[in-house]
């Protein structure tokens, strides 16, 4: 998702970890840093100088609290700020209501209607759609066709070219529907008439949401289009298109910022289903490295029971063949083992890239091989001697060398988890802190 | 268009303009070395004796411009740069091509600072933009059918951008056919389809969900076959980090063997621009660039740090939603928009 604006923000606090005084000069420069950062990332300018302002004034002058280091301050304090600059989350309620897209041209107001639909349909909600752009050939044709193949309806008509008509018409025939989405023509806020239409479009639907699309490459264009846009239909919400490329969002944070809303969608990829909700909170944490704890447990009480895999005793260190099968289990349930360890709290300490490459069709043939070994070899695989091993390729219809790859493989994830772990399981940002300038 | 990067510019370029002069006001400080026969750029103040120096401020001031005189103008350009969405990499590099080339500048004290200041500025942003693309020239010179294929990320306009350069050529007299090579996004087909009968242009197209290569390729043997001037090829939104997307881009060019690759993208792009850019530009290359939207009060950031990141010229700008809103790029014309002299200044 936003994780490269993260990479250059872990830079900074890296270089923070790594001095052995926090100054006025450090943090000046970590301010410097995190400017540079966010400017990459498209943010507002003025928006960023305000926000390292505010980190600076705040770090030089509020007192850390009792037992916190004045590291942990600066940190916590970056963390708040960047929170603040992220706003709320966005509430989508699944009751009756009436959603207005409004947009730019080619921001994905369209795909992101009928992928919006497409949520509400898996939530249970009854939900139609109004196609009320009347000016791009083939509008009408692309949600319909889009929505067809959900079987969700479509309200419109190519052959009209009166917006409002079909807005009108388009209402009074999904009555019924709970949930009503509108798909407008893409437009900027340059031009009075179609401001206008929209603002008429506004006020004939009675929306309940108007929720502005905004591109995720958009640059500091995006602050002054949502001022606009806000000004004329007031909007509550903002969704983030195509940040499955490699444009980080920034300007639709200064959006957020200029219409004091709040990101409620991220579409993330070109098929319907790729719409995801957003929460700044934990997506924060894990852009700073301090894990989105939240998230892991939430996410590992949906898929799987507790003694699948005890996170607790990778976490001591005791790690054995046995917890790597339970793990290899628990990963198919969980998704891909990048996931999982980005959401721990180990200040995103980098996995060498061959544990990600073991693809799943070896995770299979490593719980094939794990099967051929007795309960002894699973608890302590330096037991493992080269005819133990050809016993286990003969068990398992593998080669001795796969065997000794999938050793290898275990010796590396426990080398990992080893410096990762010191913690004593205990959430230590002291520490994490130091790991970071150890790197 | 490209309004506010012009009156910004002209901002910094007078406040350039005053701290030079004010230097100058204050001479033997320091901050302004007088210098003898134009060699003494070189040459320290605090090394050259009272005298010589009172005599050299009488007769030949020669004023040399230094960092300090212009360093917090400096910065305010830069600001207005980031604030325009030119890329911070891109940034940089025309803030150190302005500062070496006013630092150490001669200036005799009749001369105009704003000239200096200005040129030192068109310098930079001709460098940058590179020199323009004259694509009927191009057509003129090359052998008929002139194969054009569109590429670029979703949503930055490339069908509607296909139909205007159609109508753009239509209106110089050439015949036209456009390949409808967006075979995956719906309702793509359709609106190609619309355009070209608006314009009245011949679309080559299959179903949605075809092979977009096979596409184009029929395109240009239609071409070919009826002696036609321009093939155009339209092609689906891709994100340059697709690797089976990209692979796919790379097959059309192999199969319809393109004259010109022309990649398409927004000028309200922010830092995004330059890296997508540069990956189209790696994977499949680029020959031009068109930017669209540039009717959106954008402030043409965009455009300095494609032409900058890819070395590649502009050829058009989209400015609305009309088929005439599409201008051929002129750097010069451009650049002298953007320094010219600003009715209220």
């Amino acid at each position: 998702m936003l994780d490269r604006l993260g990479s250059s923000l872990k830079d900074a606090l890296k270089k923070l970890a790594g001095k052995t005084v926090v100054d006025r000069a450090a943090v000046d420069e970590l301010v410097r840093d995190l400017q540079r950062a966010l400017i990459q990332s498209d943010v507002n300018v003025k928006l960023v100088m305000a926000l390292s302002q505010a980190i600076k004034t705040r770090s030089l002058e509020e007192e850390p609290p009792k037992g916190m280091s004045v590291r942990e301050h600066v940190l916590r304090i970056v963390y708040q700020e960047l929170v603040r600059l992220m706003g709320e989350t966005g509430t989508v309620k699944l009751g009756p209501q009436r959603i207005l897209m409004a947009g730019l041209q080619g921001s994905g107001k369209t795909t992101t209607t009928a992928k919006l639909a497409r949520y509400f349909q898996r939530k249970g909600v009854n939900v139609g759609v109004i196609c009320a752009d009347t000016f791009r050939p083939g509008a009408y044709d692309q949600l319909n066709t889009l929505c067809s193949r959900m079987n969700i309806p479509c309200f419109g008509n190519p052959a009209v070219s009166d917006a409002l008509a079909i807005v009108r018409n388009g209402l009074k025939d999904m009555h019924h529907t709970e949930v009503v989405i509108i798909d407008t023509q893409g437009r900027h806020a340059l031009e009075e008439d179609l401001i206008q239409e929209i603002i008429d479009i506004n006020t004939i639907s009675q929306a309940t949401h108007r929720w502005l699309v905004i591109d995720a490459a958009l640059g500091q264009q995006a602050s002054e289009q949502a001022r606009r846009f806000h000004e004329a239909i007031n909007i509550d919400g903002v969704i983030i298109t195509k940040m499955d490329g490699t444009a980080k969002g920034g300007g639709a944070l200064s959006a957020v910022a200029e219409t004091q809303s709040a990101i409620v969608f991220i579409g993330s990829g070109e098929t319907i289903e790729d719409l995801e909700r957003f929460d700044p909170d934990g997506f924060i944490s894990r852009l700073l490295g301090m894990g989105d704890l939240r998230a892991l447990v939430e996410r590992a009480e949906e898929t799987i029971t507790a003694q699948d895999v005890d996170i607790n005793a990778m976490m001591r260190g005791r790690f054995t063949l046995r917890d790597m099968y339970k793990q290899l289990e628990a990963l198919n349930k969980m998704g891909p083992l990048k996931q999982i360890m980005s959401m721990l709290p180990m200040g995103n300490v980098e996995l060498p890239g061959e544990v990600y490459d073991v693809t799943s069709t070896k995770m299979v043939r490593y719980r094939v091989i794990m099967d051929s070994m007795t309960a002894a070899e699973l608890d302590d695989p330096g037991l493992i001697s080269s005819s133990r091993i050809q016993r286990v390729a003969m068990g398992a219809g593998a080669t001795p060398d796969e065997v000794r790859e999938l050793l290898k493989y275990y010796k590396m994830m426990k080398r990992t988890l080893k410096g990762v772990r010191g913690a004593g399981g205990k959430f230590n940002m002291q520490r994490l802190m130091k790991k970071f300038g150890g790197n | 268009m490209f309004e506010g990067l012009r009156k910004r510019l002209r901002g910094v370029s007078r406040k350039l303009g005053e701290s030079i002069t004010e230097g100058e006001d204050t001479p033997g400080t320091g901050e302004i070395s007088p210098a003898a026969n134009g060699a003494a750029g070189t040459e320290k103040p605090g090394q050259t004796g009272l005298a010589s120096r009172v005599k050299v401020l009488i007769t030949e001031r020669e004023l040399v411009i230094s960092e300090k005189d212009i360093s917090e103008a400096l910065s305010e350009l830069e600001m207005i740069l980031l604030e325009s969405d030119v890329a911070l990499p891109v940034t940089d590099d025309i803030i150190s091509h302005v500062r070496s080339n006013l630092i150490g500048k001669h200036r005799k004290i009749g001369d105009n600072v704003d000239d200096i200041v200005i040129d030192a500025l068109r310098g930079a942003l001709l460098d940058v933009l590179g020199p323009g693309f004259d694509l009927v020239r191009y057509i003129g010179e090359h052998e008929r059918p002139v194969r054009l294929l569109f590429t670029g990320v979703n949503g930055t306009g490339k069908t509607t951008t296909v139909a205007k350069v159609a109508y753009f050529l239509k209106q110089k007299g050439y015949s036209v056919v456009i390949g409808a090579g967006d075979t995956f996004r719906a309702g793509a087909i359709e609106q190609i389809d619309v355009h070209a009968q608006r314009v009245g242009i011949k679309v080559i197209q299959h179903q949605q969900g075809g092979d977009p290569s096979a596409v184009l390729f029929d395109a240009v043997q239609y071409a070919t076959a009826h002696h036609i001037d321009v093939v155009l090829a339209d092609t689906a939104g891709r994100f340059h980090n697709r690797a089976n997307l990209m692979n796919q881009l790379d097959k059309i060019r192999r199969v319809m063997k393109p004259d010109l690759i022309i990649y398409v993208d927004e000028a309200v792009a922010g830092n995004d621009a330059v890296i997508r850019a540069h990956e189209f530009e790696k994977t499949v290359g680029a020959d031009a660039v068109i930017l669209t939207k540039a009717d959106m009060d954008s402030k043409g950031g965009a455009a300095i740090s494609i032409a900058h990141t890819i070395g590649k010229p502009l050829m058009f700008l989209g400015n609305g939603q009309g088929y005439e809103d599409i201008i051929p790029f002129s750097p010069e014309q451009v650049v002298s928009e953007l320094l010219k002299e600003a009715p209220d200044a």
